[in-house]
């Protein structure tokens, strides 16, 4: 048996975008406009790995597009 | 506070080699549930190694520490008898740009030297013939900390550029206040020349609330040569980012603070030179 990764690119990007709605919300919910700012992380970098999670699914959704124009399976 | 850093940063790491081993493990045995929990535990480990707790210290020691130099600032301008308005410098009344300086006056009447009479004293800050001192404002760090927030020198961006971008900077950023409004203002000057009153479009009205400074606010109230004059480090701040970005020099026209120093409203005007 060759080994192989058991998982799609489509179950990648649904992690991807269930990780990246929780982290956009958490660091929504955490933004000092909205009062729970007493946790003691450091919220820029919370906002920059939602947003890269973000772009990552995005990418994932590009990908399938790109393939689905050009007939690639 | 550094227990703490370690304790997630070890949590973050064996999250990250357990996820990668069952992600191993999925990949041999080619089976998708190991693959799913790999990522998940991948994907924590990274998250808890990256977003690590913020350093901060007591807001107790914050204040004390920042009133006692309010202070003794408050002390030395009444004990070398400085009586008139601090003026913030833009960088050409100064022989360093990067450098933060207002200047002092010894009477009320005194008017701003020229530049290179400003350049001048700055080498010699303590000559007796001065008829006004340097001094380092309470909020020249903070604004260094503006500008790294900020990500540019405050000298190469518009006013208009700065009133859009300081209050989500003061807010998101920095954390030092949780409500900030600035603007333009149209009102009037009081006791000031009619030459002056022309530059009344030149009046920037600045309100916030802090958390942060309230109680070094409120005790600025208390110091006679700080309160509606230096300003206390938030006011102080915010003076040396319009100096900055207009270029010209600019005073604390009055300020208004809260009984309990959590809201604060500061009148500034941005001096006009042909008018001083």
């Amino acid at each position: 048996m060759t080994p192989a990764f058991p998982l799609g690119l489509w179950d990648i990007s649904l992690v991807l975008a269930v990780t990246a709605i929780v982290l956009l919300v958490t660091s929504e919910i955490l933004s000092p406009y909205y009062g729970a700012a007493n946790l003691r992380i450091n919220k820029k970098r919370l906002k920059n790995a939602a947003m890269t999670t973000s772009i990552l699914f995005l990418t994932t959704v590009a990908i399938r597009i790109a393939a689905t124009i050009y007939g690639i399976s | 506070m550094k227990i703490s850093m370690n304790f997630s940063r070890s949590i973050g790491i064996a999250l990250f080699i357990l996820g990668m081993t069952a992600l191993l493990a999925a990949t041999v045995y080619s089976t998708p549930i190991p693959a799913l929990i790999g990522l998940g535990l991948v994907f924590w480990g990274v998250i808890i190694t990256y977003i690590q707790p913020d350093e901060y210290v007591k807001k107790t020691i914050l204040d004390s520490t920042s009133t006692t130099l309010l202070e003794t600032l408050d002390e030395t301008l009444k004990t070398l008898d400085y009586k008139g308005k601090a003026t913030y410098l833009p960088p050409k009344y100064l022989n360093d740009p990067e450098s933060i300086k207002a200047y002092i006056p010894k009477q009320e009447t005194n008017t701003l030297p020229l530049p290179e009479a400003m350049q001048k004293l700055e080498m010699q800050p303590a000559s007796k013939d001065a008829e006004g001192i340097l001094i380092t404002p309470p909020g020249a760090q903070l604004a260094r900390l503006l500008e790294k927030e900020i990500g540019t020198s405050l000298l190469r961006i518009s006013l208009n550029d700065l009133q859009q971008r300081l209050p989500q900077t003061l807010i998101e950023d920095m954390e030092i206040v949780t409500d900030c409004e600035i603007r333009q203002t149209d009102d009037k000057i009081d006791g000031r020349s009619q030459e002056n009153a022309q530059s009344n479009r030149n009046v920037i009205s600045a309100k916030f609330t802090t958390t942060a400074f309230k109680d070094t606010c409120k005790r600025a109230t208390q110091l006679s040569t700080i309160f509606s004059n230096v300003g206390c480090p938030l006011s102080s701040v915010l003076a040396i980012a319009f100096a900055k970005a207009t270029g010209k020099p600019t005073q604390i026209l009055n300020e208004k603070i809260s009984e309990d120093g959590l809201t604060s409203e500061t009148k500034y005007i941005i001096i006009e030179e042909p008018y001083i």
